[in-house]
């Protein structure tokens, strides 16, 4: 469960204070799929990476599974991030030089696995999202769904509660968009925690909470909107 | 992130850009180059000539008789010319009133011509008394040999001994014993062979096993009216090497009163060793400091390549932190990077250094030189490449810094 308690995000450039998300609190349950809509700019990306812990906040309080984690320090953030959240971002941000296995492994590699316990839980991943035979190909060797479908085997590595999608589709054509949607609808369904910013209102369907964001103000857009603590 | 993974990791980084890689290391590799090349040519220089002074006895003192310089006034010239250097009385007053002395030997060199057939050779012709052999420790190399004749008493068969290097000159593999050696106008039995340190030079120029020695008593019957010195070296053992620099002192006071013309030099192997310690130590100084200023310049080029690397590869740092690597882990990887890179360059460095020695060497042979010699010791090794492994720790620890203190949505944004 995800709890946002009056949190806001201001950023000060050139003397102006930009709210970048003002107050917002906010439940999401575990095993929800929240989509976050918006124009450019309205504050989706802020949210998103207050969410994964990349950016703190100006107020208020974040509590993942009950624990308060926007004022931890360093070391214990990057500790929940490894643990607790896995994203997938629009430009996959795969490590060129490395090969496909390599990559889905990082995750657990900062989590001190077993390197060989690591190897077969990241063929695993890959097997499962259909890459067989792909372990040692390069990203540049691949097509953009392939990296993207890479990209969620390593946002799975650590068994994460919750998945963050930066505009997971983005670069990719329709069809190729739709597999990858395909492949959240079947994590929200083995119970993960998906939160997927898109422009792309078809995808709101996927949904059990959807919100909207204009100018930082978050607005929930139906009757199954999230829960909203008085 | 374990030791292996943190390996594997580094080792894709690098051979991503290998010439990149041999570029960055470049600085380390002169540098260490420098370092390996210096401690063996030192090493060898130092052994060279320790050894040397070594062989002409530490215990040692030679007083050394030298023509003194050539003054204005042309009457005094010709008495000074007329005998000069030490005298039999010197003789005398050292060994009667000087203490801590084991053994005193005058010795007198003759620039007679020695002659192979019709050549002449390069051999020495000296004349002292027995007690020389065991100062400058020399052994007989034939069992057959005579004993070294003392005092004579009338008629004397004119005889010698030859060092090894002379009896091969003269007779090559023939048996030298009972032939007979022409020098000057005269015929020398050789009665005896004597070899020694082939380092030892008697005064420090001719070689103690190319010379030939006859006895004190026959040279001063047959050539003693001719001479304008006594002795041309005396020889002092000191009884224990602490007492050398006093008796030094006792003899430069002596000498001093009695030697006003500076007619004399006083040899000190054990003085001479010091100094040249000193100097070896001076010089392995200067050269230590060489290598740390290029050593400096590898490692500012390991902070160079690392801080570009760092800034090329700052998305990389943001997907990292993203994942879940805490800034330690961001640090230890770009250290460890810096410190394979340093410590590959540093073992380039030891190949390419070796090289360079056992090359100076060859050339120096080549050119005729004989006194530069590498030695390579382990410790030089195990030195060099510490001290590559330690700039590469130093020179990476600010851009590893730099790295792990990235913000990770700055860096993951970075283009």
């Amino acid at each position: 469960m995800i709890e946002l308690l009056k949190l806001s995000k201001q950023y000060h450039a050139g003397g102006v204070t930009i709210d970048a998300l003002r107050p917002t609190s906010l439940v999401i349950p575990q095993g929800a799929f929240l989509t976050v809509m918006g124009p450019s700019g309205s504050g989706k990306s802020t949210l998103l990476n207050l969410f994964g812990l990349l950016v703190h906040p100006t107020t208020g309080a974040y509590k993942l599974n009950g624990k308060e984690v926007s004022s931890l320090s360093d070391d214990e953030t990057s500790h929940v991030r490894n643990q607790t959240i896995g994203m997938v971002f629009q430009s996959f941000n795969l490590l060129s030089h490395l090969t496909c296995l390599e990559n889905v492994c990082l995750p657990m590699q900062y989590a001190r696995d077993r390197h060989a316990t690591m190897k077969a839980r990241g063929r695993a991943l890959l097997d499962q999202l259909g890459l067989q035979g792909r372990y040692d190909s390069k990203p540049t060797q691949l097509s953009g769904g392939q990296c993207q479908r890479v990209a969620i085997a390593r946002a799975l590595a650590n068994e994460p509660p919750v998945i963050l999608a930066d505009e997971p589709t983005g670069n990719l054509d329709e069809q190729t968009g739709l597999e990858v949607m395909q492949i959240f609808s079947d994590l929200h369904r083995a119970g993960k925690t998906i939160i997927l910013v898109t422009h792309n209102p078809s995808y709101e369907t996927y949904a059990t909470h959807r919100i909207t964001i204009h100018d930082g103000n978050v607005t929930f857009k139906n009757e199954k909107s999230p829960s909203h603590p008085a | 992130m374990s030791i292996l993974e943190l390996f594997k990791t580094v080792y894709a980084s690098l051979t991503r850009h290998i010439i990149r890689a041999l570029l960055a290391t470049l600085g380390i590799v002169l540098g260490i180059a420098a370092v390996v090349a210096m401690l063996a040519i030192s090493e060898g220089g130092k052994r060279g000539i320790i050894d040397q002074i070594k062989a002409q006895g530490i215990n040692n003192i030679i007083l050394k008789s030298v023509k003194p310089e050539t003054s204005s006034d042309p009457k005094m010239d010709k008495r000074r010319i007329s005998s000069y250097g030490i005298t039999q009385k010197d003789y005398h007053h050292i060994s009667t009133t000087f203490s801590h002395i084991e053994q005193i030997v005058p010795i007198q060199a003759f620039d007679t011509g020695v002659y192979s057939g019709q050549n002449r050779t390069d051999i020495f012709v000296l004349s002292t008394e027995r007690t020389l052999f065991e100062i400058i420790n020399c052994t007989l190399a034939d069992s057959r040999s005579k004993p070294f004749p003392g005092e004579n008493n009338g008629i004397f068969l004119p005889s010698c001994y030859l060092g090894v290097e002379a009896a091969r000159k003269l007779f090559g593999h023939r048996d030298p014993l009972n032939q007979d050696v022409g020098i000057g106008r005269y015929s020398f039995r050789v009665i005896g062979l004597l070899e020694g340190d082939g380092q030892g030079r008697i005064g420090g120029s001719h070689n103690i096993n190319n010379v030939i020695y006859i006895p004190l008593s026959m040279a001063n019957t047959i050539w003693g009216r001719s001479r304008s010195v006594a002795y041309d070296y005396l020889y002092i053992r000191v009884k224990e090497v602490e007492h050398v620099s006093e008796l030094v002192a006792r003899l430069k006071s002596y000498l001093s009163v009695t030697h006003v013309n500076v007619d004399y030099e006083l040899q000190v192997p054990y003085e001479l060793m010091r100094a040249a310690e000193k100097t070896q130590r001076i010089f392995t100084l200067v050269m230590t400091s060489i290598a740390a200023i290029s050593l400096l310049v590898g490692g500012i080029g390991i902070m160079n390549i690392m801080l570009a690397n760092i800034f090329e590869r700052t998305r990389e740092i943001g997907i990292r932190r993203a994942l879940g690597a805490t800034r330690r882990d961001i640090l230890l990887q770009f250290l460890a990077e810096s410190i394979v890179l340093t410590f590959f360059g540093g073992a380039l460095g030891i190949g390419v250094g070796i090289l360079t020695a056992y090359g100076a060497e060859a050339l120096a042979k080549w050119n005729g030189d004989l006194t530069i010699h590498a030695i390579i010791t382990p410790e030089s090794l195990f030195v060099s490449l510490a001290v590559s492994v330690i700039t590469g720790l130093t020179f990476g620890t600010y851009p590893a810094w730099k790295a792990a203190r990235l913000d990770p949505l700055i860096a993951l944004r970075h283009e």
